[in-house]
């Protein structure tokens, strides 16, 4: 079975592609989707600015076949803010000036929201755990961790 | 020409730390880096054979096969293009034509509708080669028994302050003779001489390189590509087609990290010509993060010999550099290293005698580019390190050894240069006490040792002398304006600079003002390149004379209107006010389409249009025997760093504490994102002091990818990062800014060393000072057994 | 990953079999062109490399049950084939029974490739360097093997031949990997040498686990494995004889140490030189037996 039709929820948009057994998810969004705010820094699982959630998990899409996402919910880059209104972990990046050239960012901002979803009150060590697999050479991380800090504790605030 | 804008008063947001103006549009995946462009069904892929041999002499290529392949559309080789590339230097073809000269040169280029076939498409073009012997070490390169790989170099064309020796490897031979160093060296009551090998790095930039090029049927070219230089592309890939400029267009959107890996042309051209093949289809070339590695520019290895020395009362008498650096295969551009390298090869120290040659070396390595600090990384790991060794010689704490010897206004330079006012001093002072210099505190634990170290740096943008920039200031109807450059967003905050400078110097609010952010060589004002740090002074001084001469017409316009003079207009928060009537009127409309002058008798005005245009015109030559020279560099940017690292005795990790660094950018433009790049260049600087080097071997790249090329990650950062800003103004620059981009990596590699040395007593030598390279040199020394 | 690593995954067919003998067969009838893909953080590498060259991936992740955790307090943990790390961190019986191996899970790569990659996965693909394995050599890892034949059961100590082989024919698809109950009283620990602070593959790692044995002259057992210094995860037999003879005490963990250390057999590779490798593994070795001695003492 060389090619695939498989149906996928992407940022809650129901969807149906045919695609090719070695297409990856990564290789999918961006190709057959135009969702280009997912990154290809290595296509090697190394570099994390392919990151994506799947069924709520961050994955490094260039490490996941396109077709292992039948029937799977995804949430990119283009998913985080509703309706014009940035989610936490964008608005705080943004205000921490943890964005320089902007091409990890993608990836970094899903592994905060991934991180927030199942802990939301992460530990320094937590947000460490989370962002180790997403790398940037601009920023230095430090505005980063502070922004998802931050994050967290709006979040808590808006809950409570 | 700008006005003098030093004297002046401050406007805002000059000096605020406003919010970047393209963070929105990248933190919801909206902003377009170069594969992210769509180019619909016509777009070919295009896959590069390239040679795995570092030294061969190529005898026969067969592409028949890779041509009779279903989906491949055109096959090139060198021989269709006997054009040059090279900034400095033309030392390059596009596609190699009769060698090869290091593992991952072009020889030949596919393109074909999806990368799947092109990359099939490279095992079936057949390549004979005879293999040379090669040269990878640098010393060996420069001498006469090693095989010339440039048997022409007479015959480039070569810039007029690069010194190439043909018949030989050297591909530039930068001399310094500055007093008498034999008589000099009698008197010095301590001398150090040591040499360090520094490994080649990589910019590593997140985003890999991707060009686009598309050839129309009249044979002009259209360049879509991640470019921290588009106009130099034009230039450079006109010249190399035997085409004009004009016939070149570039553009280039987001950049997703350069650090100078995606100044000058590395792989773009080969994107070009393929495209001239396939009939107007454009044609698309992805480096893969392996190709990233070993075939995209890389930071030279360089083997350095110093020797210095002081008086007995700690003044620096005499230096004495010799730098071999590894070219690599191609040395069009890193000739400049040498040459900058050698010029600056006092460091940022007042030194009376001193002699420096800089070889730039031929090797059968990957090619060497720009890479932030344009060699002031590599020279000074070796440097700050005998200068620690020389206060250590004389019994001197080495920050007074610094403050005694650092380089301040007025001193007569390693060049004959005068010095301009620095606050290097201050920078030394601040840095010292920010990370509590001469306060030892105790170990975290009984299996590791805490020590501190400091180094000083200096760089100077490293340019031909008449290196422009060009900017425009559009008004809008809606009282906006639309600043357009072409000086590049590369992450260093470039696009907001322009926007503050513009606000700043016309008189509306930072709101009000768009910056245009894709480049076009069509379109928009020329820009030498973003490299070299010299945005924010060279591209602001452009920026703040096209919103003067912007702001001068409007004032002349109202003044008409209003029959004032200009002189007592002003514009303020996006309104033009008198000071003399008190009237005042809004941008809006009026900056479009004037103003009606009384009782319908006619208009004033129009359309108003700013423009401006900055380039030094005060840069000399420099005597090719003596590097002597009224005016080398148009200025300096000085600094100091300094870490506190912990040494754990069971692995010989080092781990880094905490950091504090200063640096003189003359006017903080806006604070935050100075000190945002003194973060960000601290941590790339701190990971090529620990993780990163590239290993060849017989010209073989051993760790072409992330698993084995480490970089720092989140967990290798210190929480605690003092960024320091010092203001002494610069003369000719927007307010007094200075660059800054790159200068926070340069002194970071020397200031783990010293740091290391004052944990445990034992200079490791070159970098990456890996857990294995520090707990080998501890198990030598008997220090752990 | 090699210089000449391909830009896309190459072609290949992927299908999902219904079964478990439906894959058996196919890879059987299949060998060096069909592969079983789990959490495929290895396999795209090395397909991308050009290193593996499948014609087919069958992807067995979730047939019949082999995407289980399962905790029986008799007969112990089982973990399926289809179990992502991330499950095996966050499980409380883990984490209460089996905290060796949730600490070894954390050192793996990232929290994204962990979201796919397996602890079976890490065992089948023997790399000597897989931080897992040490925790699943230590525990006492069972293989459930599915084959042509059928089931059947591998114990871990001796399924390694090699890098990157193991005693799996043609047909063989791991499913499961058994831990019965750990000894009433155990404690181990994980100590991994990267460059990287966190993350990396390791230099040298180093996996110990002890228990109180009435039956060992010296009261207690440990389970020493190092990974990295050999051809394959390497127990350290002799030095795990040494301490069941001789009462736990600083000499007798700094000398079975260094017996650890004789047992080793580095190479020099890119990630480091056998001197280093030879030179720390005592110290480290070291320190994890006084580590985990001191937390059975907390225990007991």
């Amino acid at each position: 079975m060389s090619n695939h039709l498989i149906a996928v929820t992407v940022n809650g948009e129901y969807e149906q592609v045919e695609v090719p057994s070695q297409m990856t998810l990564l290789q999918m969004l961006r190709d057959k989707l135009a969702l280009t705010g997912t990154k290809n820094g290595c296509n090697a699982g190394e570099c994390g600015s392919c990151t994506v959630l799947l069924d709520g998990e961050p994955v490094n899409s260039c490490m996941v076949l396109a077709v292992e996402c039948q029937g799977a919910s995804i949430v990119t880059v283009e998913g985080l803010a509703q309706d014009g209104v940035l989610d936490p972990v964008q608005q705080t990046i943004l205000e921490h000036g943890g964005v320089q050239c902007g091409f990890c960012t993608p990836g970094i901002l899903i592994s905060a929201r991934a991180l927030l979803d199942r802990n939301p009150n992460p530990s320094e060590d937590d947000i460490h755990e989370s962002l180790v697999g997403n790398l940037c050479r601009c920023t230095g991380y430090l505005r980063i961790v502070d922004a998802v800090k931050d994050a967290a504790s709006r979040q808590a605030e808006v809950a409570a | 020409m700008a006005t003098p804008t030093l004297t002046k008063k401050v406007p805002h947001p000059v000096g605020d730390s406003v919010p970047r103006v393209d963070a929105y549009e990248k933190v919801i995946g909206a902003a377009q880096f170069a594969d992210d462009l769509q180019f619909g069904p016509g777009l070919l892929y295009a896959r590069i054979k390239r040679s795995h041999l570092p030294h061969a002499l190529i005898k026969k290529i067969d592409a028949s096969k890779a041509l009779a392949l279903p989906g491949v559309k055109a096959v090139v080789t060198g021989k269709d293009f006997s054009g040059f590339l090279g900034l400095y230097l033309q030392d390059r073809n596009i596609f190699c034509r009769d060698r090869v000269r290091y593992v991952g040169d072009p020889v030949a280029g596919v393109a074909a509708i999806s990368e799947q076939i092109a990359e099939q498409a490279l095992d079936l073009i057949e390549v004979e080669y005879e293999p040379l012997p090669g040269v990878f070490d640098p010393e060996y390169g420069a001498s006469p028994e090693a095989p010339l790989l440039h048997p022409d170099l007479g015959k480039y064309e070569v810039a007029n302050f690069i010194f190439p020796e043909p018949g030989t490897n050297i591909a530039n031979h930068f001399r310094i003779r500055k007093g008498d160093i034999e008589a000099a060296w009698s008197q010095c009551a301590a001398i150090v001489e040591r040499t360090y090998r520094i490994p080649h790095v990589q910019h590593v930039p997140i985003e890999p390189h991707v060009a686009t090029a598309q050839v129309d049927d009249q044979g002009k070219v259209t360049l879509w590509g991640s470019s921290q230089s588009p106009f130099a592309q034009r230039y450079l890939i006109a010249k190399a087609l035997g085409m004009s400029q004009s016939d070149v267009r570039v553009i280039a959107p987001f950049v997703g990290g350069g650090f100078g890996s995606k100044a000058g042309v590395s792989m773009e051209a080969l994107a070009v010509a393929i495209a001239t093949k396939t009939r107007g289809r454009p044609v698309k070339l992805r480096l893969t993060r392996e190709e990233e590695f070993y075939t995209a520019f890389v930071r030279q290895g360089v083997v350095t010999h110093f020797k210095m020395g002081c008086d007995q009362d700690g003044n620096l008498l005499a230096m004495e550099n010799r730098f071999y650096w590894d070219g690599g295969a191609y040395t069009e551009y890193g000739v400049n290293m040498t040459r900058a390298s050698g010029y600056s090869s006092s460091g940022p120290y007042d030194v009376p005698n001193v002699k420096t040659d800089s070889y730039c070396v031929y090797t059968n390595h990957p090619v060497g580019g720009p890479m932030r600090g344009f060699g002031m990384p590599e020279m000074h790991v070796g440097l700050e390190q005998c200068i620690d060794e020389l206060a250590h010689a004389i019994e001197m704490d080495p920050v007074q050894f610094r403050k005694i010897n650092c380089v301040q206004g007025g001193d007569t330079l390693v060049t004959g240069m005068t010095m301009h006012p620095t606050g290097l001093s201050e920078c030394l002072a601040k840095t010292a006490e920010a990370i509590g210099w001469g306060r030892k505190d105790p170990p975290s634990a009984p299996n590791k040792r805490r020590g501190k170290g400091i180094a000083l740096m200096w760089k100077a943008p490293a340019m031909p002398p008449n290196a422009g920039s060009s900017a425009k200031v559009a008004m809008n109807e809606d009282g906006t304006v639309t600043v357009s450059v072409g000086g590049q967003e590369i992450g260093q905050g470039s696009f907001t600079v322009a926007a503050q400078l513009a606000a700043g110097a016309l008189g509306v609010p930072i709101e009000s003002v768009r910056v245009i952010k894709r480049l076009d060589t069509d379109s928009s004002p020329y820009e030498w390149q973003t490299v070299a740090s010299r945005l924010t002074w060279s591209m602001g001084n452009a920026v703040v004379a096209a919103a003067q001469d912007a702001r001068q017409q409007i004032l002349e316009v109202v003044a008409k209107a209003w029959d004032e003079n200009p002189d007592d207009l002003d514009i303020i928060e996006g309104k033009v006010i008198s000071y003399k009537t008190e009237e005042s009127i809004s941008l809006k409309n009026i900056a479009i389409y004037g103003i009606p002058m009384p009782g319908d008798q006619g208009w004033v005005g129009g359309p108003i249009l700013g423009r401006g245009n900055f380039m030094p015109t005060y840069v000399t030559g420099l005597d090719p025997e003596t590097g002597q020279g009224p005016r080398a560099v148009v200025h300096y940017t000085t600094g100091a760093q300094a870490v506190e690292v912990e040494v754990d005795m069971d692995t010989g990790k080092v781990e880094i504490i905490r950091g504090a660094a200063a640096f003189d950018v003359g006017k903080a433009i806006n604070p935050d994102m100075v000190k945002a790049q003194i973060e960000g260049g601290f941590v790339q600087g701190l990971s090529t002091a620990l993780f990163e080097g590239m290993q060849l071997k017989e010209g073989v790249l051993q760790n072409p990818s992330f698993v084995d090329y480490r970089i720092a990650t989140s967990t290798d950062v210190p929480r605690d990062i003092k960024a320091i800003i010092v203001e002494v103004g610069q003369d000719d620059g927007p307010w007094g800014a200075r660059g800054v981009g790159e200068h926070s990596m340069v002194p970071t590699i020397p200031a783990v060393a010293n740091a290391i040395y004052d944990a445990i007593g034992i200079r490791v030598g070159a970098p990456p000072y890996s857990s294995e390279k520090v707990y080998l040199a501890m198990l030598d020394a008997g220090l752990v057994e | 990953m090699a210089i000449d690593a391909h830009p896309e995954l190459p072609e290949f067919d992927y299908f999902r079999p219904a079964t478990l003998m439906d894959a058996s067969r196919f890879l059987a009838q299949h060998p060096a062109e069909a592969r079983p893909l789990s959490g495929g953080t290895d396999i795209f590498v090395r397909m991308r490399d050009g290193f593996w060259h499948d014609k087919y991936l069958v992807d067995v992740k979730n047939i019949d049950g082999v995407s289980e955790l399962r905790f029986d307090p008799t007969s112990g943990l089982s973990l399926g084939a289809g179990v992502n790390m991330n499950r095996v961190i966050a499980s409380p019986q883990v984490q209460e029974h089996y905290p060796l191996l949730a600490e070894a899970c954390r050192t793996v790569a990232s929290y994204q490739l962990r979201t796919r990659a397996t602890v079976v996965g890490n065992i089948c693909n023997a790399s000597p360097a897989g931080d897992t394995i040490g925790a699943c050599l230590a525990y006492g890892g069972i293989l459930n093997i599915h084959g042509v034949d059928g089931f059947r059961q591998a114990p871990l100590a001796s399924f390694f031949l090699g890098p990157g082989k193991t005693i799996l024919q043609p047909g063989d698809i791991a499913t499961t990997v058994h831990f019965p109950l750990p000894p009433a009283g155990s404690a181990g620990t994980y100590i991994k040498l990267g460059r990287n602070t966190w993350s990396d593959l390791s230099i040298v790692g180093l996996t110990a686990l002890g228990y109180p044995d009435p039956a060992a002259v010296s009261g207690y057992r440990f389970r020493i494995v190092l990974a990295s210094v050999a051809p394959t995860p390497l127990v350290a037999a002799t030095a795990q004889d040494y301490l069941e003879d001789t009462p736990p005490s600083p000499q007798a963990f700094k000398q079975a140490a260094i017996l650890a250390q004789e047992a080793c057999n580095p190479i020099d590779d890119v990630r480091g030189s056998a001197r280093y490798l030879r030179a720390i593994v005592p110290t480290l070795t070291e320190k994890a037996l006084n580590k985990v001695y001191k937390l059975m003492e907390n225990r007991g």
